[in-house]
């Protein structure tokens, strides 16, 4: 029963795919994969820091000012994540940019304060967070993946060549922000496709 | 009147008090990274200058380097920073005394990746070596920088940055 | 002093906020369909970023700085928009409500906008003066409504058009998007 909490962010309920949110670092980071994968460690961190914490005193919290609230709870997180992240990866935190304090205002996070750990127990609110945290990262990865594949021809993980130069000329466009909305179009009418297809033989 | 208060004070004691934690924490974290932050701008600025003048030891002069070699001044370095495609372009510059460019290099740049960031590699910034300041001009703008195909933004932007600095630093060297 | 015209002129279209930066992007396709929304929308955001840019450039100048406190400006940031939104929205409601009617709505879906926290903290990237700031915020602010207009006058069309079934909503209006930006590429690199 409990597992579910953890498992409904993976597939079922993706945050990116099917909730549609947090778009914005998606969009803007999914440029390399390196990029997104340190994206999506940053958002899991605050996700489940938020989820918790706001568990916690859930009961303590007036609901007047709830979202003030979770938004300092919130912010903290980020501002933690930001300060180490200078300070022990300072070349992902350039190329992050301002995208790293903008996780603040990631929709993820705060709907799940909102809807979530604001009315469920802490472990619950634990594997929500873990969960939904993991599934921003498929989501994220998989874009980054088709994008510096196509864009570069290669795949460098944090150093490591795991697809060699396929080709000499690789299609620019998909670094440069069109090529970020082409992506998710085409991934969002593969998943369509699917289950208009499921649904027919049913 | 007492009911309203009492309501306030009853709101704003949990968020002040959260507000209150939250500030408590970030000072920690902040006094816990704060110095590695400061060695990680330090690092890269000596990483630079190093890469500039190879075995020279600097000093700082005003908001550039003398660069000495046993002793003896040899030029000078400096950092040229503006806009570029997408973004802050931050270079470190190395001059001779006599106002040609020793070389150049990239502290950080956020161009996008595999056209702009090409400002970046040696191929591009191996031209600004040993070339005069009114010479650091793309070609087709009457200079004798080839510009990267797809980036001549990047390109024009980074020359730009470094000629305006650089003649900023003749007039305060000379 | 800071050159107004480049800022506006990049704001709008060679930096364009949604197209280029991808912020604002829930609103971009949340509120897309209809072009009187859009513009509803649009309105609501120009007046918050630029009020937020004026409010939190005199607060990280005066009070943060001082008091070495920079790391904060996330935390205060967020804070002073949210309360900011949340207030103007009950002066509204109590004394416009023809207005509150028409940005009402709008106004709660804002706290969350990324692009005005992202205009606050661009503000102070790229060292903007007070006048500078609130400049910038309101570019930002027209080039949203630049493209969300565009966008939903596109979305409009394409309720009648023939989309294949599996590109139906979303992903056609993300392959829209793509277009858009495409074209605003072609502001690149303008300079002033």
């Amino acid at each position: 029963m409990k597992l579910d909490e953890l498992t409904k962010g993976l597939f079922k309920y993706n945050p990116i795919f099917y909730l549609l949110l947090g778009l914005c670092p998606l969009l803007a980071v999914s440029t390399r994969v390196d990029n997104a994968l340190g994206m999506s460690l940053a958002v899991l961190f605050v996700l489940v820091g938020s989820n918790v914490i706001i568990s916690l005193l859930r009961q303590w919290i007036p609901p007047e000012v709830r979202i003030p609230c979770f938004i300092v709870v919130i912010a903290s997180f980020v501002t933690i994540v930001d300060l180490f992240m200078y300070g022990y990866a300072p070349d992902l935190h350039e190329r992050l940019g301002i995208y790293v304090p903008l996780i603040v205002v990631n929709c993820i996070i705060l709907g799940r304060a909102e809807a979530f750990a604001s009315k469920k127990s802490v472990s619950h609110s634990l594997l929500d967070g873990i969960g939904m945290g993991i599934g921003f990262m498929l989501g994220i990865v998989a874009i980054a993946s088709v994008r510096e594949v196509l864009s570069t021809g290669a795949m460098t993980i944090f150093g490591y060549t795991v697809i060699p130069g396929l080709t000499q000329t690789p299609a620019m466009v998909m670094l440069l922000p069109p090529g970020a909305f082409f992506t998710i179009a085409i991934i969002m009418a593969l998943i369509n496709y699917t289950t208009i297809r499921r649904a027919r033989r049913r | 009147m007492m009911e309203s208060v009492k309501r306030i004070v009853r709101i704003s004691i949990p968020l002040i008090l959260i507000c209150i934690v939250s500030g408590a924490t970030l000072t920690v974290s902040n006094d816990l990274t704060k110095e590695r932050i400061a060695g990680v701008e330090q690092r890269k600025v000596n990483e630079s200058l190093s890469m500039i003048f190879p075995g020279a030891s600097f000093n700082k002069t005003g908001d550039y380097y003398t660069a000495l070699m046993n002793g003896e001044e040899i030029g000078y370095a400096f950092i040229a920073q503006g806009k570029g495609y997408s973004g802050t372009i931050k270079t470190m510059v190395g001059m001779y005394q006599n106002g040609t460019i020793d070389g150049i290099y990239v502290i950080s740049q956020l161009e996008t990746p595999g056209l702009g960031t090409r400002i970046a590699e040696p191929d591009f910034t191996n031209q600004f070596s040993g070339k005069r300041i009114e010479d650091i001009r793309l070609r087709q703008d009457g200079g004798l920088i080839d510009s990267i195909t797809g980036a001549t933004i990047s390109s024009r932007a980074i020359t730009e940055i470094v000629r305006t600095r650089a003649e900023v630093v003749v007039n305060e060297t000379r | 002093m800071d050159n107004l015209l480049a800022i506006a002129v990049g704001a709008i279209f060679v930096n364009n906020f949604v197209l280029f930066r991808f912020l604002g992007l829930c609103p971009f396709f949340g509120v897309s369909k209809k072009t009187s929304s859009a513009l509803g929308m649009g309105f609501a955001v120009i007046f918050v970023m630029t009020c937020a840019s004026a409010i939190t450039w005199p607060i990280y100048t005066y009070l943060l700085i001082p008091f070495e406190i920079e790391f904060m400006r996330t935390v205060t940031f967020i804070l002073v928009i949210a309360t900011f939104v949340q207030l103007i929205e009950m002066v509204i409601r109590k004394y416009r409500s023809s207005l509150y009617k028409a940005l009402g709505i709008y106004l709660p879906l804002i706290t969350t906008n990324c692009a005005v926290m992202g205009v606050a903290l661009l503000n102070v990237e790229e060292g903007y003066s007070l006048i500078g700031s609130v400049v910038d915020g309101f570019s930002a602010g027209i080039g949203f409504t630049l493209a969300l207009l565009l966008m939903s006058g596109i979305r409009e069309r394409l309720e009648l058009a023939d989309v294949p079934k599996s590109f139906e909503n979303l992903p056609i209006a993300f392959i829209s998007a793509a277009l858009l930006a495409l074209a605003f590429m072609a502001f690149s690199g303008m300079r002033l």
